[in-house]
This record gives structure tokens, sequence and C-alpha cells, in this order.
């Protein structure tokens, strides 16, 4: 029996919320998936596209940013920058044919430990049924 | 028309006003190509045809620095036709060129002409005068194209997959010389990021995800930038469609931010700015 696909998740996720907020599933013992690979970034702004590409470039079958919810970075406005450069990044990545699904941009504040593991087991799901990636 | 471009140059150059004038000549085989004229008895090289397909202002980057130390840049006189000045008010936005260092004479510009036919990008233009001049020459022409995203949308409906054998056919065939970038007006960062080694964005190597690699990112930093000359396509000497990426992010800033580069020197480029309010579809 072949083994089952393990995707490799990348995650860029800010300093002040989302990895606050995963640190939360984490203490709080929420399960979630073990596909996640998290880099911590100073703020979702700091996540350059590029990093993102990046990952994809050496192999990420999928990669999630996470930042503070609008109107909640600490350094005022990284994620409204994020939130545009995203939007448009999202679709040149569908362009380039890497299918949307593989890219999840998402706000997770320091308080929504459950929603993060949730968030990250239902992103597994999505990129495990896309399987592997070939190419950028 | 042209005696009209040489009757400037030639008063700009003797009236010191430029140190030099940039425009085109007809080169060895027949095609024109750039001239740059430092001396007003010169001026008589200078043509205007449909095959002064390049993008001039590229080469106004050398001219930023002064000659000597404690000088001002020098002055400069350009031929510019629509898509150009476009290219120009991006430049002037972005603070690497003063406007009042720069003559700008501009052409309009009835579409240019490879072998007798109508280049894509011309047949598509909606732009017949350019957007930023000193001396306008020449009459405006009647017919104006229209830009419809055809080939991006029938990009668009392709699978994933086929968008990605597509993209990686392509790609495949980049020898990686960087003459989509020498020729772009817009990309003039001293240290590009396919050159950095601190950190190694990129490889250095013939291979294909570190080609791609270079693409997205060389039309990414071009997002709301790109004035949609051309010049990379045309540099390309392995005829990559670049244009197919360009236009998909120009058509996304449009509909996203709607913002069309280069129509002035005072609104940001989308991603360079924000609005706190709007809806942005992730």
């Amino acid at each position: 029996m072949a083994a089952e696909f393990e995707p490799q998740i990348v995650g860029f996720l800010c300093r002040w919320c989302s990895y606050p907020g995963a640190d939360l599933a984490g203490t709080s013992r929420i399960h979630y998936s073990p596909s996640l690979r998290i880099i911590r970034v100073p703020c979702s702004g700091r996540a350059d596209p590029l990093l993102v590409l990046k990952a994809f470039q050496d192999g990420a079958d999928g990669v999630m940013v996470l930042g503070c919810h609008p109107a909640d970075c600490h350094y005022v406005e990284g994620n409204y920058h994020a939130r545009r450069r995203y939007a448009l990044m999202h679709r040149l990545l569908e362009y380039m044919g890497i299918e949307k699904d593989r890219l999840l941009v998402e706000w997770v504040s320091a308080a929504e430990g459950g929603r993060f593991a949730q968030m990250t087991t239902e992103f597994t799901n999505q990129v495990k049924e896309l399987g592997p990636r070939g190419g950028i | 028309m042209i005696e009209q471009i040489r009757d400037k140059a030639r008063e700009l150059l003797e009236g010191k006003q430029v140190s030099c004038f940039i425009g085109y000549e007809q080169g060895t085989r027949g095609k024109a190509r750039p001239a740059f004229i430092y001396a007003p008895q010169e001026v008589e090289r200078l043509v205007w045809d449909e095959g002064c397909a390049h993008n001039l202002t590229t080469y106004l980057h050398q001219f930023k620095n002064p000659v000597k130390r404690g000088e001002p840049p020098p002055r400069v006189g350009i031929m510019v036709k629509p898509c150009d000045a476009r290219s120009l008010n991006v430049l002037f936005h972005e603070k690497q060129l003063d406007r009042a260092r720069v003559y700008i004479v501009g052409l309009t510009c009835g579409g240019m002409k490879d072998d007798g036919q109508l280049l894509a990008r011309c047949q598509r233009c909606s732009e017949r005068v350019p957007v930023v001049y000193d001396l306008l020459v020449g009459e405006k022409p009647g017919t104006v194209g229209q830009e419809d995203y055809a080939d991006v949308a029938e990009m668009e409906g392709m699978s994933p997959r086929e968008r990605l054998a597509f993209w990686a056919r392509e790609f495949e065939r980049c020898i990686r010389c960087y003459a989509c970038r020498q020729a772009c007006p817009a990309c003039y960062c001293f240290e590009c990021v396919a050159e950095q080694l601190d950190p190694p964005w990129m490889g250095i190597a013939i291979d294909l995800p570190q080609k791609q690699f270079f693409h997205v990112m060389r039309a990414y930093h071009l997002a709301g930038r790109c004035a949609g000359c051309n010049a990379c396509e045309e540099a390309c000497p392995m005829e990559i469609p670049l244009s197919l990426l360009n236009r998909k992010i120009a058509k996304e800033v449009e509909a996203l931010f709607g913002y069309k580069t280069g129509q002035d020197a005072i609104t940001p480029p989308p991603l360079a700015t924000f609005k706190k309010e709007e809806e942005v579809p992730l």
C-alpha cells in the first residue's frame, strides 16, 4: 500500500498575532496538522511575496500567510500592504499554473488558537486533495 | 515631422540646453536604432518612422549622475512615443528623474510596424498622443485600438495544469541573458534580486524552477509599474511571450485597484499604497 501523500506546507506567521495564535493552539493542546512548517516573520507585510514564490520553487505544496486582522497591525499598516500584494500574487500564481487553493492568506489574531488549528487542518486537507505539485 | 524634430534637437544642442539628444537613426541593416546626438551638426542623423519601436527612456538612467562631481546631472532631450511617455511618468513618480532635466519631444504615433505589419501591442494601443511632453510633433492619428486582453483571457480559460505546462514550455527556452530586464525602463535597481547572493533568492543554474522564479519575480516587481511598452518581449532572443505575463498583471491591477500605469506622475502605484476601507478579494 502506497504511503499517503503528506504535503509540505510552509506558513509565514506574523510575530504579533498569528504566531501567538499558533502558540495558543499549542498551549491549549489543540491538535492541528503536522504538515505545517511555521516561519515566524515580524509582520505579514514582511512576508514578501517572493518568499512565497521561493517556497514554491523549493518544493512546498502549499503556503500559508497569516497576519493580524486589518486595523490590528502592530506596525499600523503592514497587513494593508500585504493584503494588496497577495491579492495580486494570488492571481499571478494561479496564472502561472499553481492552483489557487495552494496559497492561503488569512487574518488570525492571538486569541484565535482554535481557529488557527481548524484553518491549518482544513488547508492541509485541501492541499492533500490537490496532490503533489509539479513545477513552480 | 522629422524636420521639426531635427530643428528642435539642433536648437537645444546649440543653446546648450541639453547635453545629449536621444532619438532614432537609420541602422546598418535598414531598421531604426537608438541614436545619441551630442553635437548640433549631427542632428541630420535623426529619423522617425514606423520602425522606431524601442523605448528610449531606458537610456535616461545613464544620465542620472553628474558628469563631474558637484555639477547637476546633464539635461537630456528625448523622443518619446505614447507608450514611452507612460514609463517616463513612472520614473518621474519614483524620483528617478527630475522632470526639469528632461526635454521631451512627444510624438503622435499611429503604431509601429515590423515588415509592414502593425505590431500586436500597437494594434491594442488606445493612446496615440503622449501623456507628457514639452513639444508635441505630428497630428493625432484617427484610428485607435482597444485593449481587450483576448490572449490573456484565453490563457485564463486553461486548467492550471495546462498553464503550468505552457509556461514550462516557454520558460524552458530562457537562456537567462536578462535582456528583458536590461531593456526595461522600470528595472533600474543597482542590485537585482536575480543577482543578489545574500540572501540567495535565486540559483544561478539554467534550471526551470529558477528561470520561472526569475520571470515571475520580474513581472511581479513591475506590477502597476509596467507601462506596456513591450521592450522586454522585443528584446528577448528566445521569443518568450512576456507580454502575456505583464498584461495579465496590468489587467488584474486595473480590475482590483482601478489603476492604469503612467497616466500621471503623482498617483502612487497600487502596491505602494493602500486604502484602509477597501475590499480586496484575497
